[in-house]
């Protein structure tokens, strides 16, 4: 028997209406609410063994404290799956959901899956991080979107093998995956009714949506270069010859910082690039035409910048995931802050 | 230009007295294709092994296929390669089909290697596990690249490529059992229905991105990295003027194979004089640096433009910083006014977060997608395995690792495996058989 | 990469040779390098002619992360 857990809010939890939406976290054993209808989806397979109750207004100001309390309730719980709503059009319910599925798929790395309306802020906020299933705008829809939520729910228990985010009919979760046409149809013949509809104005659908890009603000510039530390990183994969770190080649989930401050330049034979993605035989000549050291020592002497920082960082760029990047990329920060580093020149190959 | 290809269908492959082919059955003299073989003095050990679909064979460090074939008026198959220079496309050619030579390390792999499972559930990522194959494994004196990542591997492919035209000649005075006939009248003469029709012009994005010679993809002999975009027959390219190189992860690679058989070719051959007018091939290339790839799509644009194409497709071999050519390419088309859809495989990392190619433009709104190059593949151990295993995880391959914190190594002491489908050998197959797409989840 | 250590608000200057690459992944500040696999020096020049190529980028770089740009710019370079 695998065990299920549903979140749902003060007004279904039938603690009260608006007037009770402070109401703090409480779990409760069996059944409050949607959670019949849940359970009865759910079918003989699946118990749904604890209802969790939080006002949406406690949850919205007191995001960490409810979250952190209702991880505490289910610590010493058996969850196999985790439910939250559904919460339809309504924006702060909708949030409330996003917030504890995230924590709770984080915490227990079990399934989690909620339902909201299109028009739900939560849908934006969480959809990456947990199934939300396309639900109707108000509680008439409870039934429907229970059903959706639960049948989803059996199917990834069962191991069932899984369809993309539109044949199952939640929120896609950014992630994208191959998969075989079933029937097969060969590139070829997408291709060309592709380029039929294209060339005579008729509606087609893209295999590769351009997403939209997402941008950060421009930090602060630098006030006084002649005061200012400056550190090199580079995704060319300059590493000592050894590669002590042992980065790999490709799909780098290692970095390496190397310390220069005795080094007036990159020397062949010291240094080199394990970068898989280019012909290597330039930058191992000299590894200064990715890492150039030996100017920044100039700089360093004529007085422009103030001082290299001691040491280098590298990785390797090529088929790295985003993710990966972004977290070789925050540890280094942690280091470039500890050292007071006021600029950073990235090279990238 | 008129090419028509002869062909005879393998059933059966076997070892026997005399190479041969008779009624589906292709019988090989080992030791006479093997002196075939040796005749480069380079290759130190060779031996030759038959697989079929089905049979519980992994193939690695895969470096080549090729089709098995003859020029019924004489000449080689790869003009500029295997003998002289002539123009090919024209005339008949006769081919072996279900059948190609695999070309096998017997030790070393490199990056651009890649598997092949005959069998099982790793068989559908490749093309090549649904074709009768003639495996060559053989090892070379080329120590100067033993240990190296990037391999130019040429005394194996060239040696493939030998066998390929010695077993393909043994069909040399038969009547094929079916004849496929190309033929394109120029572009300035066809007929009225012929020119009503909305023109399209394939773009192809060969690999060429080794700046030394001895990697990349040859048209005619020569170094496609050294050159410009240029206007060819469609007939030119099925016929062995373009052979695949050594280089990028091999998923997204071209075989040999894939080029005298290129799907998106035969295609638009299918829909020529009734839905489309195809004008040919602009064989383009790819690039390592911004100024080479915008000359490159620079050059794309105005020869389609000059053609009167209404309408371009556009393929690349490769991903990574090769996806900056394809998305120039298709912007420079369209704002040439070119309507152009393109032809790619992605890749979105282990998580599948990824941003899908590393340069994106909302003009290329038209993708046919072929796979991605980062999931994760695990399969249990083989029966056999052919050429050696280790180099997977050992060699540099471009989706092989000998360790990882999470997930160890790809070659288990079991013999299963762990890899990322980069390392499927010509696994995304761009060039149109993919049956694969992407979709979000 | 880029965007986490900008994200810091430590300021940064990408020296990309594919810049349609460094606009996509969101770079703010961007100096144009000679190539991919030698940004900073063609190895079929002489040396001498390597170190200008790269003192003057770098340098350009260096100039980036002093000024304010209000959006996604790229540093022009001469050499």
């Amino acid at each position: 028997m695998k065990k299920a857990i549903l979140y749902i809010n003060q007004f279904f939890g039938q603690i009260g209406g608006e007037e009770e939406a402070d109401f703090a976290p409480e779990i409760k054993e069996g059944l409050v609410g949607p959670a019949m209808e849940l359970q009865k989806q759910l079918g003989e397979d699946i118990e749904i063994t604890h209802t969790v109750i939080c006002g949406d207004n406690y949850m919205g100001s007191n995001t960490e404290e409810a979250v952190n309390t209702i991880i505490g309730f289910l610590e010493d719980k058996e969850i196999d799956i985790f439910f939250a709503g559904p919460a339809f059009r309504a924006g702060r319910y909708g949030s409330a959901c996003g917030h504890i599925g995230k924590a709770v798929k984080e915490k227990f790395d079990v399934p989690v899956i909620s339902s909201m309306n299109e028009e739900n802020p939560g849908v934006e906020m969480f959809r990456e991080h947990i199934y939300i299933f396309k639900g109707g705008a108000s509680a008439a829809a409870m039934r429907k979107d229970i059903k959706k939520m639960a049948e989803f729910g059996r199917r990834i228990l069962k191991g069932d093998t899984l369809g993309s985010a539109d044949e199952e009919g939640y929120y896609g979760r950014g992630i994208r995956r191959q998969v075989w046409l079933e029937p097969p149809i060969t590139a070829a013949d997408r291709v060309i009714d592709m380029l039929l509809k294209k060339i005579h104005g008729e509606p087609f659908q893209t295999e590769l949506p351009i997403p939209d890009q997402d941008m950060v603000p421009i930090a602060e510039p630098i006030k006084d270069l002649s005061k200012a530390k400056i550190a090199i990183v580079t995704s060319g994969g300059i590493v000592p010859v050894d590669n002590p770190d042992r980065i790999q080649s490709a799909s780098a989930t290692r970095w390496g910082k190397y310390d220069i401050s005795d080094t007036d330049r990159l020397e062949p034979k010291v240094f080199k690039t394990i970068h898989a993605g280019f012909d290597p035989a330039a930058a191992n000549n000299d590894p200064n035409v990715i890492v150039p050291l030996d100017v920044m020592r100039e700089f360093e002497r004529e007085g422009k910048i103030g001082k290299v920082h001691d040491y280098f960082y590298s990785t390797v760029g090529t088929g790295t995931t985003e993710g990966e990047a972004a977290r070789m990329a925050r540890e280094i920060v942690v280091d470039l802050q500890d050292a007071n580093v006021d600029g950073v020149i990235l090279i990238s190959t | 230009m008129k090419l028509e290809l002869g062909n005879f269908y393998v059933k059966e492959i076997v070892f026997g007295d005399e190479t041969s082919y008779s009624n589906g059955l292709l019988t090989i003299n080992k030791e006479e294709a093997l002196d075939i073989v040796r005749e480069d003095e380079h290759i130190t050990e060779a031996d030759l092994f038959i697989v079929k679909p089905g049979d519980n064979v992994r193939l690695v460090p895969v470096k080549e296929a090729i089709e098995p074939r003859v020029r019924v008026e004489g000449g080689p198959v790869f003009p500029g390669v295997t003998g002289e220079l002539m123009q090919s496309g024209n005339g008949r050619t006769l081919a072996l089909k279900d059948c190609s030579v695999l070309v096998v390390g017997k030790h070393w792999g490199g990056f651009q290697d890649g598997l092949i499972d005959m069998g099982g559930e790793g068989a559908k990522y490749t093309y090549y596990s649904q074709l009768k194959n003639i495996v060559l494994v053989a090892d070379t004196d080329e120590e100067f690249e033993k240990r190296e990542q990037q391999k130019k591997n040429k005394a194996l492919r060239w040696a493939g490529m030998r066998l390929a035209e010695y077993i393909g000649s043994c069909v040399k005075d038969l009547e094929p059992e079916e004849l496929e006939t190309f033929e394109l009248d120029p572009i300035t003469k066809r007929s009225s229905e012929e020119n009503d029709l909305p023109s399209v012009v394939l773009v192809l994005q060969p690999q060429s991105q080794m700046e030394e010679l001895g990697y990349n993809d040859l048209i005619y002999g020569w170094d496609t990295n050294r050159m410009l975009p240029t206007f060819m027959h469609p007939n030119e390219v099925l016929d062995g003027a373009i052979i695949s190189g050594s280089f990028m992860p091999c998923s997204s690679k071209w075989s040999t194979y894939d080029f005298q058989n290129f799907p998106m070719i035969k295609r638009l051959y299918e829909e020529h004089g009734k839905t489309l007018n195809f004008l040919g091939i602009i064989m383009s290339n790819l690039n390592v640096a911004l100024e080479q790839k915008e000359r490159a799509a620079l050059f794309v644009a105005q020869m389609a433009k000059s053609l009167g194409a209404d309408s371009a497709i556009v393929a690349e071999e490769g991903y990574g910083n090769p996806d900056a050519d394809f998305i120039a390419c298709i912007v420079a088309l369209e704002d040439a006014g070119i309507k152009t859809v393109g032809l790619t495989n992605e890749c979105t990392g282990r998580d599948g977060r990824s941003q899908p190619l590393v340069t994106l433009d909302p003009k290329a709104d038209a993708i046919i997608s072929c796979g991605d190059v980062s999931q994760l593949i695990e399969l249990p151990p083989m029966e056999t395995v052919l050429g050696e295993l280790e180099s997977l995880g050992r060699d540099g391959f471009a989706g092989g690792w000998a360790g990882d914190e999470i997930l160890g190594p790809s070659v288990r002491e079991d013999g299963s495996i762990i890899m990322e489908n980069n390392s499927m050998f010509c696994g995304d197959q761009v060039v149109g058989w993919s049956t694969k797409t992407m979709k979000e989840f | 990469m880029v965007k986490e250590i900008e994200k810091a608000g430590i300021p940064i200057v990408q020296m990309a040779n594919l810049i349609p690459v460094a606009k996509t992944v969101g770079s703010n500040k961007m100096v144009p390098t000679i190539s991919i696999p030698y940004p900073l020096g063609d190895p079929d020049t002489p040396k001498e002619e390597q170190w200008k190529v790269r003192y003057h980028r770098v340098g350009v770089a260096l100039d980036a992360l002093t000024m304010d740009v209000k959006e996604q710019t790229v540093f022009n370079v001469s050499v």
